[in-house]
């Protein structure tokens, strides 16, 4: 298990957090190479479907980032995200999912370098729970 | 209890024979011990088949979204929070609704009374002040009312309708200094391996018949999420990953909008205690935005709006 | 048909025996209610009770079915072949199964076993299992066996029926399959004339206990279309809520679905119980859907069952009147009550 590396699947705003991750390449800022980044419009219009199939698909965290309150590019999207993402964080971490495989963040499209230290964040916390153990969906389990 | 039955039998009488609705909603008497059958009458002839006592715990709210003619329904408390969330979500009129509201002093769970009765088959059973006469073959016991509540019903915070047209009854004291939410804290007391299991064991069972879900007057959406496949979400099968999603969303989905009715529980083949899934959100919601689901039809449902000092502790 | 006696503990040492070398099933209870389960050790079987929650037809037809399976993986030598998935067809014995239950099992024969098709897996499960029934001395409530064709002492579908006569039970073997079991778990002693009038009086006051309901022959009488336009379904139909239930508690019920799961490079093409309660039993790929409201799906479940069953097999109704969609349905339809509705003379 000593090289196990996590699979870190990161939801991303476009207008700002994958501007701040297109940033920190540009600018050479060196982040762990476990984050799969997939771009989404904005942070709400995340679906809990999305997390819940990554965890079924075994990835070993899921990092959503968006725009910081007040700075959404649709103006309200990631007020409504930021409802939905307490809830469902508290009813995944409620059942049995280990706190810290879940994460949220708000970063800008200039914080590149914010987006560097979340990513070194996210992927310490995770290597720190370890594999993913639970939710995964693997051949169903019948009789 | 049982007054309320002539009071809504006259209620329906005059409702339908002055055309004031086109139908309306209640319960007519089960063909089986503690159960009791959701019953729609259109004439004043029919409404003298209208019943109510304690095993009225089927939510006739669930039969309303998407209906287009008046319709006149029975409401207990919670029947009629799950109203208010209707209207707020624009699955009925309220000018559609004349709510004959039936304030509530529990209702009472056939499951419990089962367990007590080891085996023993109840052929009829009926209530007389605060004692169930349950008769058998070659036995007979009465119960006390109040040990066999259905679980919510024992910590209800919302006996009395919140809105309605008519009242079929008194309205009764509200239940004070009551904890809504021990169950919840017990598994939040447990480690996250503890509490993996416990679901686990929880949800075993499930058959995946949808009957939580259909008994559900929130459950209403034209394609379920299980049924989409495109992309498929959650397998079919009894796999438990597949039933756990299945649980999980499904409770998800209720955020902000279930009123704990015992719908759900209620309605299991398997005894299934699916509540405590969506009583942590319950609480979670009350926690985090100060909100009761289905008491105002002032206020939006809580993922429908927001407030730029919501909470963010979580975001990292 | 030579019945034997054995007393309550050579019955549990017998099954001991038989346990040595094959599977045996029988009902015993978990968490809140009875299941049919694989014994791990005799304490575990509880043949006091009334009947199971859910029908044993998991038994031939489980929920859910791993029917075939594949792999893609580079170093397997059978990747990309589709492979039937294992079963276990090992002989297996099921005990105190109820007669109702049994003769369902011949009513799911009709679907399962024609002369064109005959499905492997219900097939061959079928044929690995002896049926060991145990007679109903005490029917529920809800209970109409007697209505549908079968009774608490019928034997139909059965290989033995035991009969519990207090300090034992009587055994009558059904079948040359049934004979062989009694003999392999070494029962053998004949029982005396006075076990056997006990059990002819146990069945006796079984069976007047529970009256005819409604006429299976009336309702074969009707004519289809006059029914299928009858103006009661209305008032049938409303308070379903189109789960599961009903179907899935029920031994006649079979119909599945068939769906394939890809997990990265493995695949299976599994079966699973459908309901034709759901919404979607019907859905075309064109998106038409013919019993897109409910009333056209609670009419559907109570014509076949009922009514369209007979017209096509001449044996009988669907149903064997176990009454667990009268106990559990969550809203109290009563199939006795639409059986009434649709064997009466007069259909308004």
């Amino acid at each position: 298990m000593a090289d196990w590396e996590p699979r870190i699947v990161a939801f991303l705003c476009n207008w700002c957090s994958y501007g701040g991750a297109d940033l920190a390449g540009v600018s050479r800022l060196q982040y762990p190479a476990n984050i799969r980044i997939i771009r989404v419009p904005c942070s709400g219009r995340i679906n809990p479907k999305f997390i819940l199939a990554a965890l079924r698909h075994g990835v070993d965290g899921v990092w959503v980032s968006g725009c910081h309150p007040g700075d959404c590019h649709y103006i309200e999207g990631n007020y409504y995200a930021r409802r939905k993402f307490g809830l469902l964080k508290g009813l995944l971490e409620h059942m049995g999912i280990e706190p810290g495989r879940i994460q949220f963040s708000w970063i800008s499209s200039a914080e590149a370098t914010k987006f560097a230290e979340t990513a070194r964040t996210v992927v310490d916390r995770v290597k720190a729970i370890g594999p993913a153990r639970h939710f995964i969906k693997r051949q169903a389990e019948v009789a | 209890m049982h007054a309320y039955t002539d009071k809504i039998r006259e209620i329906a009488r005059r409702l339908l024979s002055e055309n004031r609705v086109d139908v309306v909603i209640g319960y007519r008497r089960g063909t089986v011990p503690f159960m009791n059958e959701p019953y729609l009458a259109k004439t004043p002839e029919q409404a003298d088949r209208l019943h109510w006592d304690g095993f009225c715990g089927v939510n006739l709210a669930n039969y309303l979204p998407r209906r287009t003619d008046r319709v006149g329904i029975v409401a207990k408390g919670c029947d009629s929070r799950n109203m208010v969330v209707q209207i707020l979500e624009n699955q009925i009129p309220r000018d559609h609704l004349y709510i004959i509201g039936a304030p509530c002093k529990g209702m009472l769970d056939r499951k419990k009374i089962a367990a007590e009765l080891q085996g023993k088959e109840a052929l009829t059973a009926e209530e007389n002040d605060g004692k169930i006469q349950i008769q058998g073959k070659g036995f007979q016991v009465d119960l006390d009312r109040q040990a066999f509540l259905q679980e919510n019903c024992a910590i209800c915070i919302h006996r009395n309708p919140v809105i309605y047209d008519e009242l079929a009854g008194d309205l009764v004291t509200e239940q004070m200094d009551v904890d809504r939410y021990a169950d919840v804290r017990q598994v939040e007391a447990m480690t996250s391996e503890e509490r993996w299991n416990h679901f686990d064991q929880l949800i075993h069972p499930c058959i995946r018949c949808y009957a939580c879900r259909n008994a559900c007057p929130q459950c209403y959406c034209p394609t379920c999420f299980v049924d989409e496949s495109t992309p498929q979400w959650v397998g079919k099968t009894v796999d438990p990953t597949d039933t756990r999603t299945f649980h999980f969303l499904r409770a998800y989905h209720l955020a902000g909008r279930c009123t704990d009715c015992g719908a759900c529980e209620r309605a299991c083949p398997v005894g299934i205690k699916v509540r405590q899934f969506t009583k942590k959100l319950e609480k979670d919601v009350l926690d985090l935005f100060g909100y009761e689901v289905g008491l105002s039809l002032e206020d939006r449902p809580p993922l429908d709006t927001f407030k730029p000092e919501d909470p963010e502790s979580f975001i990292m | 048909m030579s019945e034997i006696f054995v007393d309550k503990d050579g019955l549990k040492k017998s099954i001991e025996r038989l346990m040595e070398h094959c599977r045996v099933v029988g009902p015993v209870f978990r968490g809140q209610y009875h299941e049919f389960a694989q014994l791990k050790e005799v304490g575990e079987l509880d043949l006091t009770y009334r009947n199971t929650r859910l029908s044993p037809k998991d038994l031939f037809h489980p929920h859910s079915d791993r029917m075939f399976t594949y792999t893609l993986a580079k170093d397997d030598p059978e990747a990309g072949i589709l492979k039937e998935a294992p079963q276990d067809y090992s002989p297996r014995v099921v005990l105190g199964i109820r007669p109702c239950d049994a003769r369902a099992f011949q009513l799911d024969d009709t679907n399962f076993v024609t002369e064109e098709f005959k499905d492997p897996w219900w097939v061959k499960r079928r044929e690995s299992t002896t049926l060991v029934g145990l007679a109903c001395n005490e029917p529920c409530g809800t209970c109409f066996c007697t209505t549908v064709g079968t009774g608490p002492f019928d034997e139909a579908g059965l290989d033995v029926l035991l009969v519990d006569v207090g300090d034992g039970y009587m055994a009558r073997p059904v079948t040359e399959k049934g004979h062989r079991l009694l003999a392999e778990a070494g029962l053998t002693s004949p029982a005396p004339a006075e076990v056997k009038k006990k059990a002819e009086d146990l069945q006796k006051s079984a069976e007047q206990g529970m009256g005819k309901l409604f006429s299976v022959d009336a309702i074969a009488g009707q004519n289809s279309l006059e029914l299928f336009n009858a103006s009661f379904w209305d008032e049938v139909q409303f308070a379903c809520i189109n789960c599961g239930t009903c179907t899935f508690l029920c031994p006649t019920c079979w119909c599945f679905d068939i769906q394939d799961e890809v997990c990265g490079d493995k695949g299976d093409r599994l079966r699973l119980w459908d309901s034709c309660m759901f919404p979607l039993f019907t859905h075309h790929g064109s998106g038409h859907n013919p019993r897109s409201q409910k009333l056209q799906r609670v009419r559907q479940r109570f014509m076949h069952k009922l009514k369209y069953y007979q017209d096509k097999y001449h044996q009988g109704v669907a149903c064997v009147g176990c009454g667990r969609c009268v106990q559990h349905c969550p809203v109290n339809i009563d199939i006795r009550q639409v059986a009434q509705l649709m064997s009466a003379s007069c259909i308004c």
